[in-house]
């Protein structure tokens, strides 16, 4: 287990002594961290001003979903999606083949072996936006909402990390298809939203299909004291459920990556 | 100790035909061809032995490597490495064995060689005292010492690829799988590499399995010799005893002072080759004797050589030939 | 040898034949592609939402249905990812290569992208025709003025949107963070362009910007042809708009190009 931090310890070191090598690097993220903040709480604020709710979200509690969501692309931003680069780049030049020759398992080495330290600015964004939704209401957040909030965050998070794992594995099988990141990335937009808002339909393909609302929603749900416990408890499943299917489906990605290369 | 018993790999390869037509139909229906790149391969290998692997390239020499080192599945056939089954890919066996990749590499690029190291340190679990001093032995073997420090980009193809090894061995593997090692170095480089590797074979008793097309390489560092064509195992035995049961004649090179008649060569031996003064022979081993007491005496030849056939002609010739020939027994 | 330009014009059955086959051999690559510009159905399933009991600021229901296909359509014909792929041949080493070859790499990555709009067509058709269908007489444009106007207004904005990331691209040269360029471009182009949402829905400086800035020209101009009643007076301002910074776009773009490959030769890469 030691073994397995020290080497998470190590990357994070590594990703971040790249990342401070150009001191520009700072100002350009910052900006960057606050122009994409205005960008994404935009289109929020336009419905907003035309409406006093939708689909039976107020503004402030929407506000929450989108500071979840905020807050997950962080994570996603900040060490999978680098990660899966590192990954789709090492099996693209076949160095992959030394990953798997260490002793530690594959899918643990790619997993968060490189950092976007800057993402950082965006965690703290969400936080912010966070805070302010929650002063909008009348009471503060019971302690309970605020632990299941984290808890759910921690839940939503791994959903994501479980649909980016399917992406990696796909390409093994499809070698060119680092742009998958640009589809998951456009799925995983849809989650700014609460998932109320879209007609049934696609509210049951964002619930149960691609999980979406997990990610955002409903943790977001949980900390504003509006979702019930088996909801609750079938929002952490499903977000284990989702990460069983993908450390199988690497298995199987692995499995033919080692009939099949050359 | 290494074992292969009717190695087999077969590789479904997807047929790509130029032209729109055949473009827009691999839409929706593509064919495969199988490519067999290793075909019922058996070999033993004991502890501490150098063997090389030799064939031309597609042979199915870096498959084999692969399948020893558990990075491919085999399709059939029996395979164990220090007593492991290589492709269940366990720490212990993993721990053991390293292969080295010549064209690929496992340093971190925009790092220094040593950030590597410490994420192989890591990753193996090695104490830091055992760390430290195969980490110095290594620096001295090698002469790493300023280059640990400089990001690998900025390192020349020679450095690199003796921090490589460096990263390689320094868990200490009992098996080395060295795929094509010495590829694009230098002359200087690529010996200063073979002592290397000899030298920790004797050291650590190592078993070296090694591929490469320069056959100064093998030639240096084998004793013994696989040479596989077309996924299949055509040789196995002995280097020295392989030129001689293939091609027991010596090559005498020479150069005469004045020109001799065509019949009166002919009584020294076959001519090979002429450049200007300097002639070829080829002379049957018994006879070289003789030969080199006519060259030195009456005929006054100078520069006198006397080598071997070369490796590349002799394994030239038998690849493309094992298919009409049966299937030697290893010796 | 002849001309540049004549031997890029005979050339150019043969690029677009390769492009053809590039899309082919890159299938799911492509498809992948095709499906990120799916997005404005996410964003009709929220405005109808939002419009289901009353219109938004003027715009119903069915008036959003008819934009956001209408979007989709357009988005379709004159996306592509250009910016992408030439940050990825600077970074592969190919780059270096396409710069050996007579044909000035803009019309060669031009060609290839434009071989691609015949199979994005296969997508954009059938959505053209749930359009007609849901929507009809009122939402959707039926001056014949405006409709002819359509072709040289998608041909336009396909040439400036193509102009524009070929820029980006160009980047590539001078950072290894292009691609985080494109991506906070992309952030701006889907507010600025109509992609997220008509642009008359944006709060009043926003929408004055995006009255002027080029993304407006790249997407909305011929979606506004689709969908609106234009005065003669507005069709010209629109079409003198999309000239205009198409050709600004080229300029930018061209100089770019210029100045990056200048560096890459000097640098080596």
């Amino acid at each position: 287990m030691t073994r397995y931090l020290r080497l998470l310890a190590l990357q994070l070191q590594v990703s971040a002594a790249s990342a401070m090598a150009y001191r520009a690097n700072f100002l350009i993220e910052g900006v960057m961290s606050l122009a994409w903040m205005a960008l994404t709480l935009l289109p929020l604020i336009v419905v907003y001003s035309g409406r006093d709710t939708v689909a039976g979200w107020d503004e402030p509690k929407a506000l929450v979903v989108i500071a979840y969501f905020m807050a997950v692309r962080a994570v996603l931003e900040g060490t999978i999606s680098p990660s899966l680069v590192d990954l789709v780049e090492k099996i693209r030049s076949g160095s992959f083949d030394y990953v798997l020759l260490k002793p530690i398992d594959a899918q643990v080495m790619v997993s968060a072996s490189r950092y976007e330290p800057w993402k950082v600015f965006d965690l703290a964004g969400a936080i912010a936006v966070v805070i302010y939704a929650l002063a909008q209401r009348d009471a503060p957040p019971a302690a309970l909402d605020l632990v299941l909030g984290a808890v759910l965050f921690g839940a939503g998070v791994l959903a994501a990390y479980a649909l980016w794992i399917l992406c990696a594995a796909a390409s093994f099988w499809v070698v060119r298809l680092d742009n998958l990141m640009y589809l998951l990335g456009a799925i995983f937009d849809t989650a700014r939203w609460p998932v109320q808002v879209f007609p049934r339909a696609w509210g049951f393909v964002f619930t149960f299909v691609i999980p979406v609302a997990i990610m955002t929603t409903y943790p977001a749900k949980a900390l504003l004291g509006t979702l019930d416990a088996p909801a609750a408890f079938a929002t952490v499943g499903g977000s284990l459920l989702l990460l069983v299917a993908s450390r199988l489906v690497w298995r199987i990605a692995i499995r033919s990556y080692t009939s099949a290369s050359s | 100790m290494i074992r292969a018993a009717n190695l087999t790999k077969h590789f479904k390869v997807h047929k790509r035909p130029p032209g729109l037509a055949a473009a827009l139909r691999s839409l929706v229906h593509r064919t495969y061809d199988v490519v067999k790149a290793v075909d019922g391969v058996s070999f033993t290998i004991a502890r501490g032995e150098r063997v090389g692997f030799l064939g031309p390239n597609g042979a199915g020499k870096t498959t084999t490597l692969k399948v020893l080192s558990g990075l491919l599945h085999p399709t059939s056939g029996e395979v164990a490495v220090e007593g492991h089954v290589p492709y269940r890919r366990q720490a212990g066996f993993l721990g053991k064995i390293t292969l080295v990749m010549g064209q690929k590499s496992q340093l971190i690029w925009d790092l220094p060689p040593a950030e590597t190291y410490a994420m192989n340190r890591a990753v193996f679990d090695v104490p830091r005292a055992q760390w430290n001093q195969t980490l110095a032995e290594l620096t001295e073997l090698l002469e790493l010492g300023p280059l640990l420090d400089k990001p690998t980009r900025q390192l020349s193809l020679g450095e690199r690829m003796k921090c490589e090894l460096a990263a390689a061995l320094l868990h200490r593997p009992t098996t080395l799988f060295l795929d094509e090692p010495t590829i694009g170095l230098d002359v200087a480089m690529q010996a200063a590499i073979r002592d290397f590797v000899r030298s920790y074979n004797q050291r650590h008793e190592a078993t070296v399995l090694l591929t490469s097309h320069y056959m100064d390489d093998v030639v240096a560092l084998c004793p013994r010799i696989i040479v596989i064509d077309q996924g299949k195992l055509i040789h196995d035995g002995d280097l020295r005893q392989l030129v001689k049961t293939k091609d027991p004649d010596k090559r005498v090179s020479f150069t005469l002072p004045k020109a001799i008649a065509p019949d009166e060569l002919g009584k020294l031996g076959t001519l090979l080759a002429r450049e200007g003064q300097r002639l070829t022979l080829r002379v049957p081993e018994r006879e070289v004797p003789a030969v080199i007491g006519r060259l030195l005496g009456e005929l006054k030849a100078t520069d006198l050589a006397i080598e071997d056939p070369p490796l590349e002609d002799i394994l030239r010739e038998m690849f493309g030939k094992h298919k009409t020939d049966p299937p030697p027994e290893p010796s | 040898m002849r001309s540049a330009p004549s031997r890029t014009l005979r050339a150019l059955p043969t690029l677009l034949q390769i492009g053809v086959a590039e899309t082919v051999a890159y299938r799911a690559e492509f498809l992948v592609w095709i499906l990120t510009t799916t997005q404005p159905l996410i964003m009709l399933g929220l405005w109808t939402s939002v419009a289901r009991e009353a219109p938004f600021r003027g715009y119903s229901s069915p008036r959003f249905v008819a934009y956001f296909l209408a979007t989709l359509i357009v988005r379709q014909l004159t996306g592509n990812w250009v910016a992408w792929q030439m940050s990825e041949e600077v970074r592969s080493g190919a780059m270096a290569m396409r710069l050996l070859r007579p044909i000035h790499p803009f019309f060669a990555y031009a060609a290839s992208h434009a071989a691609a709009i015949p199979f994005r067509s296969l997508i954009a058709l059938p959505v053209a025709f749930v359009l007609l269908a849901s929507s009809g007489q009122s939402a959707l444009s039926t001056d014949p003025v405006q409709l002819v106007l359509l072709v040289p207004s998608l041909a336009l904005a396909w040439l400036a949107t193509f102009a524009m990331l070929f820029a980006i691209g160009a980047l590539a040269f001078f950072l290894t963070q292009a691609m985080a360029i494109a991506n906070l471009y992309f952030g701006l182009f889907s507010l600025f362009s109509g992609y997220l949402m008509p642009l008359d829905l944006l709060p009043g400086p926003i929408a004055v910007a995006a009255h002027w800035l080029p993304f407006r020209f790249m997407l909305s101009a011929p979606v506004e042809l689709l969908t609106k009643s234009l005065d003669h007076e507005r069709l010209a301002r629109l079409l003198g708009g999309q000239l205009a910074w198409t050709a600004t776009l080229l300029a930018i773009a061209l100089a770019l190009w210029r100045a990056g490959v200048r560096r890459f030769e000097s640098v080596g890469g």
